[in-house]
């Protein structure tokens, strides 16, 4: 048992209780008339933990309010923008966190999916919190190509599909 | 009128009214009415199935036949306010309508087949989209075999410039949204070389963001060809049901 908690202290991962997801911003990718934003708007409001949507056409931003206490799939948000034809461009998620580390390599778990920070300066978070998402398909392709050029740093960002690499805003 | 590389929504249904308005050189009005049912199946994939109605034929409105068209997007790269996709498409369509013209049209004409590539770049407000395609009339079963001394397949190749000029600034879903378009769109007779060139400008209407009105004008600009009338007025409604499907 000690063995096991020496090695979740060592990879910095911490579950968190009182965490959850409230909102999220999302810039689409591809897309200029509203016909086309409705089609996104529409994707976006079919999943269940989304209770209201907030369109920008100019901007092509969604701000997604979710239900409170339900648990949040980030990967439904990329899904259901690309099946209305479109992509995702920029993803922020507003957490509530409670004293959070936020240091490069560090993860929290939140609803069994794992966090982790990367291009991130060293900081404790606490209370509503901007995270941007940073893995491949929620970042555009000239910032995903960057990222991935650092991978001695951030040595799971390319190809690790179980966890989400996120940025402290 | 030529569909761009992007599909519709994935899961959605779509309806569409074509209505064409041609001008026979005897002064005699065509009109072909096309109803359409569209689904977007998912991000990749589309179907089209579609009905062809005219009173071209002695005797006057008649159902002459109807097609099925399929689109594949296998390239897509989106960025900020623009995009660049690639697609294929097929058509396979039936008519039993008299053979009545050089040119080749699987869309209310022909019976045949057509397959084609198309790509479409979006530039903030502008969309530009070109296309070519292999088109290819059999025959217009039970009673019209396709004449043997003409040319059964053909090249078509178009190209297309579309601008959002209303609104200005968005504010709500609501708002109308006016696009003009200018579309090229071209034909060669593979075997005898004989070939067209039409010009077709439009004004687009999208409504509440869910419907759409196309009012478009097509016109000869030059032909080798015998055809039967070229130029004309085509209305066309289309209407989304976004979600339509789980």
């Amino acid at each position: 048992m000690k063995k096991l908690l020496t090695i979740a202290l060592l990879l910095c991962i911490t579950t968190i209780a009182n965490s959850q997801i409230i909102r999220a911003e999302l810039t689409a990718t591809g897309l200029t008339c509203s016909m086309c934003s409705k089609a996104t708007y529409n994707q976006l409001i079919s999943i269940p933990e989304v209770e209201k949507v907030e369109p920008d056409l100019n901007n092509t931003t969604f701000i997604i309010h979710f239900k409170s206490n339900t648990p949040v799939t980030i990967s439904n948000l990329k899904k259901k923008v690309e099946d209305a034809g479109f992509a995702v461009g920029e993803l922020i998620v507003l957490f509530k966190l409670d004293n959070q580390l936020a240091e490069n390599n560090t993860s929290f778990v939140l609803d069994n999916i794992t966090y982790k920070f990367i291009d991130t300066k060293s900081n404790i978070l606490n209370g509503e919190v901007k995270l941007k998402i940073l893995d491949k398909g929620y970042v555009v392709d000239k910032e995903y190509k960057k990222l991935a050029n650092m991978s001695n740093q951030y040595p799971s960002y390319v190809g690790n599909n179980n966890i989400y690499h996120i940025k402290a805003l | 009128m030529t569909e761009p590389a992007s599909n519709m929504p994935a899961k959605s249904f779509g309806i569409r009214n074509m209505n064409a308005l041609m001008f026979e050189a005897d002064g005699k009005l065509n009109y072909h009415n096309m109803p359409e049912l569209m689904w977007g199946i998912n991000k990749k994939w589309m179907i089209h199935a579609q009905g062809f109605i005219s009173n071209r034929q002695e005797g006057g409105f008649e159902t002459e036949g109807g097609s099925l068209y399929a689109k594949y997007r296998f390239f897509s790269k989106d960025d900020l306010k623009s995009h660049f996709r690639m697609a294929l498409y097929g058509r396979y369509s039936l008519n039993k309508a008299d053979i009545h013209q050089q040119e080749i049209e699987t869309m209310g004409h022909n019976t045949g087949y057509e397959a084609g590539f198309i790509a479409t770049q979006l530039l903030h407000k502008v969309a530009i989209s070109s296309s070519l395609s292999y088109e290819k009339a059999l025959d217009n079963k039970p009673n019209y075999k396709f004449p043997i001394t003409e040319s059964n397949s053909a090249l078509n190749y178009t190209l297309s410039v579309g601008k959002l000029m209303l609104p200005k600034v968005y504010t709500s879903y609501k708002q109308v949204n006016v696009n003009l378009m200018l579309e090229l769109l071209g034909q060669r007779l593979n075997e005898n070389k004989k070939s067209y060139l039409d010009i077709a400008p439009s004004v687009q209407f999208i409504i509440n963001s869910q419907a759409r009105i196309d009012l478009a004008y097509r016109q000869e600009l030059y032909s080798s060809m015998i055809r039967t009338a070229p130029n004309g007025v085509i209305l066309k409604f289309e209407y989304t049901f976004f979600n339509a499907f789980k």
